[in-house]
């Protein structure tokens, strides 16, 4: 039974990852020649197309900067604004309290396109568009019901005794949240500022509407660069995909042992307290 | 522990202020907005009531838009769990290297939509795709990019999303079923019900909640299909791929119908929010 399983995982994802593999060939110079039958490939492998990537758009390693900075900062804001919030949900006793976390997974799946149109014109109008503040606080914004949702079900799962023994001993609520929650969920916040700095990275529409050129990140650049009018050839183009793509990869190879506690806990029907 | 009133207020503060001022505030100008003939340009505004509303319902070009997200999101939501569910399934019990199984799984869901976008743009175009490298192995002739053909552009979308989100759907639901207690397991095995009753009795009832919670979040996000699309084919050949999202951008940024654009991204929000309430409802009852 095991080893067919293995067989099986295995194929699933090569199949998933053949498109990537395609893209990373390209990317050093290795591509498929049609005109020979059968289609065989050209070219020994090179790094040039890394380089041509600056050519093609210079300011590129820029972007690169400026997207990593960015989604840091975002996602260090979601989960600094998220875990307070998802305390206080998960350890207050309300009516509708399942309902109001819940709300927060609706939010989280509303598309940024539903509201962005009059928050650039908002941010224009407060002198916020094309700053870094501004495109730092759509982000986090858009990212953080989502990050209030996956730690109100770490905080949830948590016995309530530490923080009933801190509370006798005279602590605050700041310092219990600070000394006896945030050390027992620190895996589940690790794991919640992996996926929102990949969904920060990932971000279109936010810095393509809230800047005019000014802050750019790598996925407006992408948007822009490959108009088809100013197509760029293919191994340029997958070089720059294989380049965006590599801080991810790293991250996610880093803390794949932590990912795991990205969880999606729905709240429990009965009461938490 | 209980919290004070005054707790409470300190706790959420933060994310109110956020939240209030980056997503319900403009969400709600731009409601108002749209009942009236505001554009970023105009200086003087009258009450419109629901005339932009009804300007955009009238169009027979977000008619189109409506329904090719509803079949984008019917077909593309499904397989996406089905698939992702198959995946983690196949990933449940303990092989070699099972993590890096799973990281390397998630892959396609961190490149980007717009990278995504870019990258199958050439994979199905003839000189550089992998489509007619594989044709042309087989002997077979070439065949044109099926992003450029009405037929099969909407299909093409749907299957380059699934590609894409599927894994995302497995790094989800993974958790879910590494989490069923190994006795059920050996119930059911003792039992001696087939592995395909096992999924039905023992992994499905216990992930259902997960899989629903997902299935949420893939259909709002596809119900704002956006940027592969953009980048793909731009909505074309002809509307064949227009999605209410891609009209509202259109709208609002490219023919400078900021009204019409605000408008119909409000009815992108309008879904969400039927979606979002049956989701909150039918939770609800499961989890009773």
């Amino acid at each position: 039974m095991r080893a067919p399983r293995l067989i099986a995982v295995a194929a699933v994802t090569g199949a998933f990852l053949l498109p990537l593999a395609w893209t990373g060939l390209a990317a050093v110079g290795v591509l498929p020649d049609d005109s020979t039958r059968p289609p065989s490939w050209t070219g020994p492998p090179t790094l040039d197309h890394i380089a041509e990537i600056g050519v093609a758009e210079p300011t590129f390693w820029q972007e690169l900067a400026t997207s990593t900075v960015a989604a840091i900062v975002a996602a260090c804001l979601t989960v600094a604004v998220a875990i307070p919030s998802a305390f206080a949900l998960a350890r207050s006793r309300f009516r509708g309290g399942r309902t109001v976390t819940q709300g927060f997974l609706v939010l989280a799946s509303l598309p940024v396109m539903a509201y962005v149109i009059p928050l650039a014109d908002l941010s224009r109008r407060v002198h916020l568009i094309d700053t870094f503040a501004g495109v730092t606080l759509a982000e986090a914004a858009v990212t953080a019901p989502l990050a209030v949702f996956v730690l109100h079900g770490a905080v949830a799962q948590l016995p309530t005794e530490w923080e009933e023994a801190a509370l006798i001993d005279g602590a605050g609520v700041l310092r219990i949240l600070g000394r006896v929650v945030l050390p027992l969920i620190a895996p589940s916040v690790a794991a919640t500022l992996v996926v929102m700095f990949v969904l920060d990275w990932n971000m279109l529409l936010v810095p393509l509407l809230l800047t005019s050129g000014e802050v750019k990140t790598v996925p407006v650049a992408l948007s822009d660069f490959f108009t088809f009018e100013r197509e760029l050839d293919w191994p340029t183009a997958a070089a720059a995909l294989m380049v965006s793509l590599a801080p991810l990869a790293v991250l996610v190879g880093v803390f794949h042992r932590v990912l795991e506690r990205f969880v999606l806990q729905a709240p429990a029907g009965r009461d938490i307290g | 522990m209980r919290l004070t009133r005054r707790d409470r207020l300190l706790l959420f503060a933060p994310l109110v202020i956020l939240l209030g001022g980056w997503l319900v505030v403009p969400a709600l100008v731009g409601l108002t907005a749209t009942l009236t003939t505001y554009t970023p340009l105009t200086t003087s505004v009258a009450f419109a009531r629901w005339q932009n509303y009804s300007d955009v319902l009238h169009d027979p070009q977000f008619a189109e838009a409506v329904r090719n997200v509803a079949i984008f999101t019917l077909v593309a939501v499904p397989l996406e769990l089905a698939l992702g569910f198959g995946i983690a399934y196949l990933l449940r019990r303990p092989i070699r290297g099972r993590s890096w199984w799973r990281g390397l799984l998630l892959l396609p869901w961190l490149v980007s939509p717009i990278a995504t976008g870019v990258m199958w743009h050439y994979l199905f175009s003839g000189a550089t795709g992998v489509v007619n490298f594989v044709l042309g192995w087989l002997g077979r002739p070439e065949l044109g990019s099926p992003i450029g053909d009405v037929r099969l552009a909407l299909a093409s979308t749907i299957a380059i999303e699934v590609w894409r989100v599927a894994p995302f759907v497995t790094f989800l639901v993974l958790p879910g079923l590494v989490a069923i207690p190994e006795e059920r397991w050996e119930q059911a095995t003792l039992a001696g019900t087939s592995w395909f009753q096992r999924i039905v009795k023992v992994a499905l009832p216990e992930v259902a909640p997960l899989m629903l919670t997902v299935g949420m979040l893939l259909t709002g996000q596809s119900l704002g299909a956006f940027d592969t699309i953009l980048i793909l084919t731009g909505g074309g050949p002809g509307t064949a791929t227009l999605t209410p999202a891609l009209y509202s951008y259109d709208r609002a940024f490219v023919t400078n119908d900021w009204p019409a654009g605000a408008a119909s991204a409000w009815l992108i929000a309008a879904g969400v929010a039927v979606v979002g309430a049956a989701y909150i409802r039918l939770s609800g009852r499961w989890s009773r």
